[in-house]
């Protein structure tokens, strides 16, 4: 049984590698050719195609006079291959050319897997900063559509900052603050432009701009600012979700700089600015119950944080297939 | 481990090797796609990388109303209006004016303040409390005066600047919509109008609270994104900072050579703030013919 089914692994995984993935570009010159083939034969054979033992001087007289002496003159010396088309009409003719403004796109993604570590810092907190490694894995069912997950680190890594104590001192108050620990959220990503820039018209280099949106849970608890004697506060996971946007840099068709501005909202538990006075029924001050150290009310919070790493594109690369 | 337990290992070991083998392959497999043959050899063997480039900047003004946005501020934000003018020598190189101007208003934290540290302890009728004595340098006294008598905000800007263009291109959105883009570097000399509470030295600051204008200079630096829609129009983004101590809290945080305050107000409680601003802009080059490169 256990023989089957790695077999079968193994044949599906096979399987899996002779599949082609396949990107379009340009128009194969083949496929253009073919197009603007046609259209002059249906135009000869609908009205500049002479009628049977017609030699085709009558045709060759509607171009211009030049190229009607010329070809005349061809067609005296071989009658048999005199041209039957009018010169004229076919330089006229509607071509039927498919051009990109982007041939060649460097950096494809679709059936790519997106690898994307990278190190964050707070944008809106002035008062505490929660900076943390993170890493994120995308998987591109289209060139502009992937799905995937991320997560960040934050544990050990809070910090107070110099405001937070300042302020606390000149104006004599607590302002509540929170520690982070971990987060990770699904999340889907379109990517609805690309673009390439020549630095000073020499190096070209190719970037992309996207947009990001996901759900998860964060982990955070708060820091005990109030009463710090008699409160401790213990992690707990809240759901949080949220939206960004970011720009990558291609250095190769496998790894780009990224920097990406994400907003990751929730509700959080902050520390009850006011101490519970008095005592129990079985002598304990009010200060000590847990149930009375966090604010009544939850507060939406936006974690606002900057992103910057490497993304990593797998498979490295792929085959162009070069039109003959 | 019992015998059934070793076969259920052993499959499971089976599967994973074979999943694992099966990602493995998945992503080191080359896919294939289809695309013009780009000519290494031939004609355009050595050519330049860009051709008949579509001039925008050079030998032309470009004219700019401008509003700014300051980001991360601590208790006063700031939306400035104004304009920027840029004359370019060459498409890459051009030197402007940047001029600004505008409103202030409360950010969160003020209006916390006030209604919780000013308003909440109303001082004015309990001024031995204890809050009311250690706050009485740094915390004025009444309804709305943080934003009226003590807050520091941006009043106006002027920065002379050199505009480099480095980074010059196109994108599409969903390959349907094009537009020439560039992203511009930007560095000058900066003087800044701020309002800023009054200095006061010790003994004479509790109570005394006043805003003054005070004119600083420092450097802007920034980066700009530019889009093009048309050959004469176009719109864009930048970042910009501008470095300089300035006192936004209107408290006493330090004194002399020392972290630990000193009760008077003066270039002690001053700290250094980055300014970061985020501009967002219309622009026209001026005249609206377009060259184009060779």
């Amino acid at each position: 049984m256990a023989k089957n089914q790695a077999a079968v692994g193994l044949l599906f995984s096979v399987a899996l590698t002779l599949v082609p993935v396949v990107a379009l570009a340009q128009a194969g010159v083949g496929e253009s050719t073919k197009a603007a083939d046609e259209k002059p034969a249906a135009s000869a054979s609908s009205k500049d195609e002479p009628p049977a033992g017609d030699t085709g001087t009558d045709a060759v007289a509607a171009a211009g006079d030049d190229e009607a002496g010329s070809l005349d003159e061809l067609c005296k010396i071989d009658p048999e291959n005199c041209v039957k088309v009018d010169m004229k009409a076919a330089a006229d003719r509607e071509l039927a050319q498919d051009m990109y403004a982007v041939q060649q796109i460097w950096a494809l993604r679709k059936n790519r897997v997106e690898i994307n570590p990278y190190g964050s810092i707070t944008m809106n907190d002035q008062f505490v900063a929660h900076p943390g490694p993170g890493i994120g894995v995308n998987y591109y069912f289209l060139d502009w559509v992937a799905g995937g997950i991320n997560g960040n680190v934050y544990q050990g890594l809070n910090a107070e900052s110099d405001f937070n104590f300042q302020t606390s001192r000149a104006a004599r108050v607590g302002q509540p603050i929170t520690e982070y620990q971990w987060n990770v959220n699904g999340n889907v990503t379109l990517v609805p432009a690309y673009g390439k820039v020549a630095a000073l018209s020499n190096f070209i280099f190719h970037y992309d701009f996207y947009f990001v949106a996901g759900a998860g849970a964060m982990s955070t608890r708060p820091k005990a600012v109030v009463d710090p004697d008699n409160r401790t506060f213990d992690w707990s996971v809240k759901p949080t979700w949220g939206v960004g946007g970011g720009i990558r840099i291609f250095f190769t068709r496998y790894l780009a700089a990224m920097l990406e501005i994400r907003d990751y909202m929730f509700l959080e538990d902050l520390e009850n600015p006011s101490i519970a006075t008095g005592i129990d029924e079985k002598g304990v001050p009010l200060a000590q119950d847990p149930s009375t150290w966090l604010a009544p009310d939850k507060s939406f919070t936006n974690n606002v944080q900057a992103q910057f790493g490497l993304s990593l594109f797998l498979p490295f690369t792929w085959k162009y297939e070069l039109p003959k | 481990m019992t015998m059934g337990a070793r076969i259920k290992t052993a499959n499971l070991s089976l599967a994973l090797l074979a999943a694992v083998l099966a990602g493995a392959l998945v992503l080191t497999a080359a896919p294939e796609a289809r695309a013009q043959e780009i000519q290494f050899s031939g004609p355009l063997a050595g050519a330049p990388a860009v051709r008949r480039l579509r001039l925008h900047r050079e030998d032309r003004f470009d004219v700019a109303p401008i509003a700014t946005f300051t980001l991360l501020d601590e208790f006063r934000r700031n939306i400035l209006f104004g304009a920027r003018a840029t004359y370019h020598f060459t498409d890459s190189f051009g030197v402007g004016l940047f001029g600004t101007g505008g409103i202030s208003y409360n950010a969160g934290l003020a209006d916390e303040l006030q209604e919780k540290a000013v308003d909440g302890r109303s001082c004015d009728n309990n001024p031995n409390s204890l809050a009311c004595r250690r706050t009485a340098v740094s915390l004025c006294r009444g309804a709305n005066c943080l934003e009226e008598k003590q807050l520091g905000s941006i009043v106006w800007m002027l920065a002379p600047q050199v505009t480099l263009v480095p980074f010059r291109g196109k994108f599409s959105f969903f390959g349907a919509f094009f537009m020439d883009s560039d992203i511009s570097l930007f560095v000058g000399p900066a003087i800044i109008g701020l309002n800023e509470r009054a200095e006061c030295k010790k003994g004479e600051c509790a109570g005394n609270f006043k805003l003054d204008s005070r004119v600083t200079g420092s450097a802007t630096v920034g980066l700009g994104f530019n889009f093009y829609p048309t050959e004469y129009v176009s719109f864009g983004a930048e970042f910009r900072g501008t470095p300089f101590l300035w006192n936004t809290s209107g408290f006493d945080i330090a004194g002399k050579d020392t972290s630990f305050p000193d009760e008077a107000i003066d270039g002690d409680d001053q700290s250094f703030h980055l300014n970061p601003m985020l501009s967002v802009f219309a622009s026209v080059q001026l005249p609206t013919e377009i060259r184009l490169s060779d």
